[in-house]
C-alpha cells in the first residue's frame, strides 16, 4: 500500500486537494439536484416531500410560462451580445486611432466593468426613477419620454434592462478587442496601406478577418456570463413588468427562493445547466486549440 | 501605421477631431452614471431628488456617518473575511493545483482540465439551489464559512486555470536545472516555479477577490441577518418611505473603490483574467 502511494507522481498530491474540494462543491450538489427534479418539495415540516418522478419534467415542457422564459432568454441574450459586440468594437477602433491618451481612455472606459452588478441595477434604477432619476428628467426634457417608467413598463423593461447590461460589459469587449488590434501582425496593415486601401477597405478585408479568433473568444466570454449572472436585473425589474424581462435564470430563482418549490426550480435549473454546458464546451473548444495541441 | 513628417494637414486634423469628439461621447456614456452616483453620494437627501438635477452643492458626509450609525462597520467586516478568505483558499489551492496540470504528465489529463472550466460555467442559480438545500442540512447557511465555500466554487476554477497557464509559460528546464543541483520538486515548485510565477498569482488573487466582494446572488441567498455583506445590504437599503438612496450611492462608492483601485492595478492582465486565458 505504502509502496503504491510513493509511486503516485508528485504533481498528483498538488492537484488533489483542489480536486477533493470541487468534486464536493460540484458533482455532490449536481446529483442532489438531479434528486431534487423528481420530488415534489414540501416546505412544511410534518408533510414530507413526495417522489414523483418525471412529473416536474412533463410539468416543465407544458408550462408555457417557462417557454415564455425560454423566448425572453433568447432576446435578451442576443440583443445583449449583439449590441455589445458591435459597440465594443467600434469603441476598440476608435481607440486605437485616437492620436492621445490612448492608455487613459482605454483604462476609463473600462470601470463600469468593476462596478458590483447589483450597484449597476441600483445605480440605473436611480438614474432612470420616473420622478427623479436624472436621465429620465433628460429624456423627458428633449420629448422622447412621457411620464412612463422604463423599467415599469412591458413594453421598455427589457430594451432598458439590455441597455443596462450593455453598458456595464461593452467595456469588456472593447478591452479584449482592442488587445487583437494592439498585437496584429503591422506589416500586413502597412502593406494595405501602401497598395493604397482605405481605412475601410482594411478593415473590412484585413483587420476585421484578423480577428476573427478574438471576436469568438468575446463572443462565448459574454454568452455564458449573460446567461450566469441576474443580480442586475433582480434589483431592477426582477422579471416584471407581467414577465416582461423574466429570462430563465430569473424564474428559476423566484421557484426556488420565492415559492419554494425546489423540484420544479431544480428541473429548469438543470436545462438550464445543459444549454451553458453545450456553450462551455464550444468554448473550450476554441480555448483548447492551441493548448490541446501545445501541452494538455 | 506610417507615420507622417507633422506638417500642416487640415484633413488629418479634422479626422484626429473628429475622433476625439466621438472618444467624448462614449466616454460621457460610460462615464456618467458614475460620476452621479459620487455627486449623489456627498447630497443631501432633500438635494438629490431636486429637479432639474443639482450638479453644484454643498457636499455632505451625512450618508457615510447614517451608514456608520446603521452598523455597515459589520457588513464591511463580513465582505472583507469572506473575500479575503475565498482568495487565500482559492488561490492556495488553485496554484497547486495550477502546477500539477501544468507540468503532470498522466492519462486523462485533458478531460480534469476540462471538467474544472466547466465547474465555472455553471449558472449561478442553478448552482445555488442544491447549495441552499445542502447548507441547510449541515447548518452552513447565515455564516462565513458557508459563504466562503459558495464563493470558492467559482474562484476555484478560475484559479486553477489562471494558474496553469501561468505555470506552462515557465520554461521547464529552470526547474530541471535545480533538480539536476539536488533540489526535490517541493523545493524545485517553491523556490523557482512559484516565484516566477508570482504576478501571475497577483493578477488571479485579484480577480477572485472582486468577484467575491461584488457578489450579490450568493450572498443573499446563502446569508442574512449579521453575515451579510455589503451589496445585499446596499441592496436592501429599503424602508417605508421608499429607498434611501443617498445611502445607496454612498454604500456604492464604498463597494466600487477598493475593487476600481486593484482591477486598474492589475490591468495588464485583465483580458487574460477576463477570457479565462484564450487571450494573452
Amino acid at each position: 500500500m505504502t509502496r503504491w502511494l510513493h509511486r503516485l507522481p508528485f504533481e498528483f498530491w498538488m492537484l488533489l486537494p483542489a480536486v477533493i474540494v470541487l468534486l464536493a462543491i460540484t458533482i455532490y450538489p449536481t446529483l442532489y439536484m438531479l434528486y431534487m427534479s423528481s420530488i415534489e418539495y414540501s416546505t412544511l415540516p410534518q408533510v414530507p416531500s413526495r417522489f414523483i418522478g418525471l412529473e416536474n419534467w412533463r410539468a416543465m415542457f407544458l408550462d408555457r410560462a417557462v417557454w415564455d422564459s425560454w423566448a425572453k432568454t433568447v432576446i435578451y441574450f442576443f440583443s445583449g451580445l449583439v449590441l455589445q459586440l458591435f459597440l465594443g468594437t467600434l469603441i476598440a477602433l476608435l481607440i486605437e486611432r485616437t492620436p492621445i491618451l490612448q492608455d487613459f481612455l482605454a483604462t476609463a472606459l473600462l470601470s463600469p466593468m468593476f462596478l458590483a452588478p447589483v450597484l449597476v441595477g441600483l445605480l440605473w434604477r436611480f438614474l432612470l426613477h420616473d420622478s427623479y432619476g436624472v436621465y429620465a428628467y433628460l429624456l423627458r426634457e428633449i420629448g422622447i419620454l412621457g411620464k412612463t417608467s422604463l423599467f415599469g413598463n412591458i413594453r421598455t423593461a427589457m430594451p432598458t434592462v439590455i441597455l443596462m447590461d450593455t453598458w456595464e460589459w461593452t467595456p469588456l469587449i472593447m478591452i479584449v478587442v482592442l488587445s487583437g488590434l494592439r498585437a496584429l501582425p503591422s506589416d500586413i496593415v502597412e502593406a494595405a496601406e501602401v497598395d493604397g486601401a482605405s481605412y475601410f477597405q482594411q478593415l473590412r478585408y484585413i483587420t476585421l478577418p484578423l480577428l476573427k479568433p478574438i471576436f469568438v473568444v468575446a463572443l462565448l466570454v459574454r454568452s455564458m456570463d449573460l446567461l450566469r449572472f441576474i443580480d442586475h436585473l433582480m434589483v431592477t425589474t426582477a422579471g416584471g413588468p407581467a414577465d416582461a424581462t423574466k429570462i430563465l435564470a430569473i424564474r428559476i430563482y423566484e421557484n426556488a427562493f420565492r415559492f419554494y418549490k425546489l423540484g420544479y426550480a431544480s428541473t429548469l435549473a438543470i436545462t438550464l445547466l445543459i444549454v451553458i454546458i453545450i456553450l462551455g464546451r464550444m468554448f473550450i473548444n476554441v480555448l483548447g486549440i492551441e493548448k490541446a495541441e501545445a501541452e494538455l | 501605421m506610417i507615420r507622417y513628417a507633422s506638417h500642416f494637414r487640415p484633413r488629418r486634423l479634422f479626422r484626429d477631431g473628429m475622433i476625439l469628439f466621438l472618444d467624448l461621447i462614449f466616454m460621457a456614456w460610460v462615464l456618467f452614471p458614475i460620476v452621479w452616483m459620487f455627486l449623489s453620494a456627498f447630497k443631501q437627501e432633500e438635494g438629490m431628488f431636486s429637479m432639474p438635477p443639482k450638479f453644484i452643492f454643498i457636499p455632505t458626509l451625512l450618508n457615510y456617518t447614517h451608514l456608520v450609525e446603521r452598523g455597515a462597520m459589520l457588513y464591511f467586516k463580513n465582505s472583507l473575511y469572506s473575500s479575503v478568505a475565498t482568495v487565500l483558499v482559492a488561490t492556495s489551492l488553485g496554484t497547486f493545483a495550477g502546477y500539477g496540470l501544468a507540468r503532470g504528465r498522466f492519462s486523462k489529463k485533458k478531460q480534469l482540465a476540462w471538467w474544472i472550466i466547466t465547474t465555472r460555467m455553471a449558472p449561478i442559480v442553478a448552482v445555488l439551489l442544491p447549495l441552499f438545500m445542502i447548507f441547510r442540512t449541515l447548518r452552513l447557511l447565515n455564516t462565513i464559512p458557508g459563504l466562503v465555500l459558495g464563493f470558492t466554487l467559482f474562484s476555484l476554477p478560475f484559479a486553477i486555470w489562471m494558474m496553469m497557464g501561468f505555470f506552462q509559460e515557465i520554461p521547464r528546464e529552470m526547474e530541471e536545472a535545480a533538480w539536476v543541483d539536488g533540489a526535490n520538486k517541493l523545493q524545485s515548485f517553491f523556490y523557482i516555479a512559484l516565484p516566477m510565477a508570482k504576478p501571475g498569482l497577483i493578477a488571479t488573487a485579484v480577480l477572485c477577490f472582486v468577484f467575491a466582494w461584488n457578489d450579490y446572488l450568493f450572498a443573499t441567498v446563502l446569508t442574512s441577518g449579521s453575515t451579510q455583506t455589503l451589496p445585499v445590504v446596499t441592496a436592501a437599503l429599503q424602508t417605508m418611505r421608499g429607498i434611501l438612496w443617498g445611502q445607496v450611492m454612498s454604500m456604492g462608492t464604498l463597494i466600487f473603490i477598493p475593487v476600481l483601485i486593484v482591477g486598474i492595478a492589475i490591468r495588464k492582465y485583465l483580458v487574460r483574467g477576463l477570457t479565462m486565458g484564450a487571450i494573452k
